[in-house]
């Protein structure tokens, strides 16, 4: 059955493709056509930046989850309870993106058709080899600082990881705080992404070790 | 004419409404719960209650004893056989849920008899038949059904059934088919931890994070979750489905028997079993208790049991650090509260344990018992009534990583744990040799790496591919999580199409053909379900003509002559009597004695209301419900709004 994006599918009057209730009945409606990549800002309704409210956002997230859930939809029609379904659906990833700063980053260089190294297998740019060499020599580090150095050496590893990465995440803030980031800013961008991935991992992995103990 | 139709206005209307009930039901490892929330008709709101269903207590143990007869007994009496016909007695079935025989802990946990399914699934022998876990789940649920109809007065047709939330896909499924087989329209598989952060969260109208930490008599979970103005996120879970009470009693087992030099007898082991429990038991409330067994006699101190059992509930930190770390709250800074919840919380050491692992005492205010089952009747309560008694909305997670085996082996994780449901997630892969047609999904659900580490949920092969170079062919493959937590997945060609798809079935659940012949098996169970059916509908009748008469003989006994009104009371004796028994016949045929020798009266009371609404009644008499009921139902019936106007004060008696 074809879904006309921009009529309400219950009393016919024109919405925007995005919205998920109709304006004027209040009825759920189909998500919007699947695209290459969908605007997650959209489905919250926020505007599409990297400087954001998180509380708001939680707030706003709430909410629309109230209106939205299936749980919501138990006593309605088949059609409204799988609308129901794929809103919340695209609702729940959307907000576990933008509330990320890291993803929410990835999310706007996406939209800006620029891709992350490491996101897809054979996408994104290729990690400068110094960078990989440094991870290599990082790894080494830790695994001797947890074979012969014990917690405290293991500890003060952690902790220069954790600065860089505070260094990336800042500069990252910096970028896409700009009304219009240069092609160069946004691979530079795109870089400390994946740098971000990696400091990530190497983190889990000290913790991962301390849940151990 | 016949009292009873002189109803109150809307009477019937409200039968009709309240003719089936939606329950929530705690499906449990060693007790089964059923509660209902039902709105007080003084002032509207409704408190969920658990309903006594075996031998006056709430907790239906959850067993069932195959007997030879066409129904097998479920409870209390069930348990009682368990001593002579063991194998025949299927106790803490739950643990063999969506478990296949080939998995190691079927045979570690039981003195059963097993026969090989079509699809490995675990069969029980029981007197000569082979009984699924499905099977004997569904016999819990519908003796629950059942009795809960009896206590309600109406049928059960829809429950919200609550499971651990650390039960994997495959064992939600076989929860899910458990309720079907026992006539239930399962309405929503709910998180125990969950469904008690609900009961709380009611109660307390609080906000903030707060942990569920749930040690039942077979599994440990831990849930943290977040409420904010009504609605519950879970942010974590966690747990280990193989850890809780039973584990005490027989770690405390193992030290009873290793002070005997006895030869250890299955009677034997079963013996200091039974003895631990209630050692454990006895010790929540008193320092020391004697502990006899073999023929020996010892005293076992409370310090004694924490020495033994403390590995086991030291086991509940790690899952429990990692939830917190999971939620973005590591070491429980800034919880607002620890929940308990399941029998073996009552336990002082891991009430103790947990306190110092959180940092908070713990709250208990609600029977840990009780708090899961009155948690998923407000749950079935949100997703029934027109108006539910709270405004509540729960979001809820995935509780383990699902993902796609991939070449050399490995896992690719396309949704991970702890993700808010619904969710969906898509991947792309590609063909690795030329020409390839076809493609082999294999879904699994765990944290680890290796794909012979995770539970396998389904495989299934995508056909139909076009004739390509290796790597030019794109295949979608799509995981979708609804909100129950089950799973389906769709694989699609980009370029041709073709596509396949599948809710999964788990390869440890049941083949189409199985669940066939159980349904056709449960037919034997409908004729006794039509009958519960009758008899309720006979009973529900029965009070209202009742109460109908009551309130006749009440307000104009004085049309009857002495004679006539033995006979009507006699006659609503025997009404009373026999909806007291079980035949349904005999309620209806006591009826339409009743109707027959109240039909004059009736006939009178009629006249009277009509003669008296005639006569006119104040506006004044009328509001302040002076009248009878039968006279205002005439009065209006007569077009009141006129009379009223003609005599605005007359009053005649």
């Amino acid at each position: 059955m074809p879904e006309s994006p921009k009529a309400c599918w219950s009393c016919g009057a024109s919405r925007a493709s995005t919205g998920a209730l109709c304006p004027a009945c209040g009825k759920v409606q189909p998500p919007p056509p699947p695209q290459d990549v969908p605007d997650k800002f959209a489905v919250l309704g926020v505007p599409r930046s990297y400087e954001l409210d998180e509380g708001g956002l939680e707030e706003t997230f709430r909410a629309l989850s109230r209106k939205l859930h299936p749980d919501r939809f138990a006593r309605a029609t088949p059609r409204e309870r799988r609308f129901s379904l794929e809103q919340t659906t695209l609702l729940n990833d959307a907000y576990r993106t933008l509330r990320d700063p890291v993803k929410r980053a990835e999310h706007l260089l996406a939209l800006l058709g620029v891709k992350v190294a490491g996101e897809e297998r054979g996408g994104g740019a290729a990690m400068p080899q110094e960078f990989l060499e440094q991870a290599l020599e990082d790894r080494e580090k830790l695994l001797e600082a947890k074979m012969e150095g014990g917690p405290e050496a293991v500890a003060r590893l952690a902790e220069g990881v954790r600065g860089k990465r505070q260094e990336a995440m800042e500069e990252i803030a910096r970028a896409l705080r700009q009304a219009r980031p240069t092609d160069a800013q946004l691979r530079r961008t795109a870089e400390l992404l994946a740098r971000l991935r990696y400091y990530s991992r190497y983190l889990d992995e000290v913790e991962g070790r301390a849940a151990e103990i | 004419m016949a009292l009873f139709q002189i109803a109150e206005p809307g009477e019937a209307r409200t039968k009709e409404a309240c003719a089936t009930a939606a329950v929530g039901i705690d499906l449990g490892t060693t007790n089964s719960l059923v509660a209902v929330v039902r709105p007080d008709p003084e002032t509207g709101a409704g408190k969920p209650r658990a309903l006594p269903v075996d031998e006056g207590s709430t907790l239906l143990p959850s067993v069932v004893a195959y007997t030879g007869d066409k129904t097998p007994v479920v409870g209390r009496a069930a348990r009682r056989l368990a001593a002579e016909a063991p194998r025949d007695t299927i106790v803490s079935v739950k643990r063999f849920m969506g478990k296949t025989s080939a998995d190691p802990e079927t045979r570690r946990l039981s003195p059963y008899r097993f026969a090989e399914g079509e699809s490995g699934t675990v069969r029980f022998e029981v007197r000569g038949r082979a009984v699924t876990p499905v099977e004997v789940s569904a016999e819990i649920l519908r003796a629950l059904k059942v009795r809960a109809g009896e206590q309600l007065g109406m049928e059960v047709r829809q429950a919200v059934v609550t499971v651990p939330a650390y039960f994997d896909d495959a064992q939600r499924q076989a929860t899910k088919e458990a309720g079907r087989l026992a006539g239930i329209d399962v309405l929503r598989l709910l998180n125990e931890p969950t469904a008690a952060a609900l009961a709380y969260g009611l109660d307390k109208r609080s906000q903030g994070t707060f942990a569920v930490y749930d040690l039942g008599g077979g599994t440990f979970d831990i849930s943290i979750l977040k409420l904010v103005e009504g609605v519950f996120e879970v942010k974590a879970v966690g747990g280990d489905s193989a850890l809780g009470g039973d584990d005490f009693d027989r770690a405390l087992a193992e030290s009873l028997l290793a002070g005997l030099q006895a030869e250890r007898t299955p009677r034997l082991v079963r013996e200091a079993i039974d003895s631990a429990k209630a050692a454990k038991e006895a010790l929540t409330s008193r320092d020391s208790v004697e502990v006899s067994l073999g023929g020996r006699t010892r005293t076992l101190t409370r310090a004694q049991l924490e020495e033994v059992i403390l590995p086991l509930i030291e086991r509940t930190g790690p899952p429990s650090r990692r939830a917190l770390k999971d939620a973005g709250i590591p070491g429980g800074k800034g919880l607002a509260g620890v929940i308990l919840v399941g029998g073996s919380t009552r336990v002082p050491a891991v009430r103790a344990y947990v306190r110092e692992l959180f940092g908070l005492p713990p709250l208990a205010d609600i029977d840990p018992d009780e708090v899961v089952a009155l948690g998923a009747a407000v749950q079935a309560d949100l997703l029934t009534a027109e108006k539910p008694q709270h405004d509540v909305l729960l979001l809820d997670v995935a509780p383990l990583s699902l993902g796609l085996e991939t070449m050399g082996g490995l896992v690719e994780k396309l949704i991970q744990r702890n993700t808010t449901i619904p969710t969906s997630a898509t991947q792309e892969f590609t063909t690795f040799a030329d020409a390839q047609t076809g493609m082999d999904i294999h879904v699994l659900q765990g944290e680890r790496e290796l794909v012979q580490d995770n539970r396998s949920l389904a495989r299934f092969r995508l056909s139909g591919i076009p004739q390509l170079p290796a790597g030019l062919a794109r295949v979608a493959v799509t995981f979708q999580v609804d909100a129950d937590g089950i799973l389906s997945v769709t694989a699609r060609e980009q370029l041709t199409g073709v596509s396949q798809s599948i809710t999964v079935k788990p390869s440890a659940g049941l083949t189409d053909e199985e669940i066939e012949r159980m349904l056709l098996a449960s037919i034997e169970h409908a004729e006794e379900d039509v009958q519960a059916r009758l008899l309720i509908d006979a009973r529900v009748e029965a009070q209202r003509i009742l109460k109908a008469a009551e309130q006749q003989i009440e307000s104009n006994g004085d049309l009857l002559a002495p004679e006539e009104r033995q006979a009507i009371e006699a006659a609503m004796q025997a009404l009373r009597d026999s909806a007291a028994g079980k035949d349904h016949r005999a309620v209806q045929d006591a009826i339409e004695r009743l109707d027959h020798v109240s039909a004059e009266f009736a006939q009178r009371v009629m006249d009277r209301g009509i003669e008296r609404a005639l006569k006119g009644h104040s506006v004044a008499e009328f509001d302040k419900g002076e009248m009878s009921p039968h006279a205002q139902k005439a009065y209006s019936a007569l077009g009141g709004d006129t009379i009223k106007m003609v005599s605005p004060s007359g009053k005649d008696d």
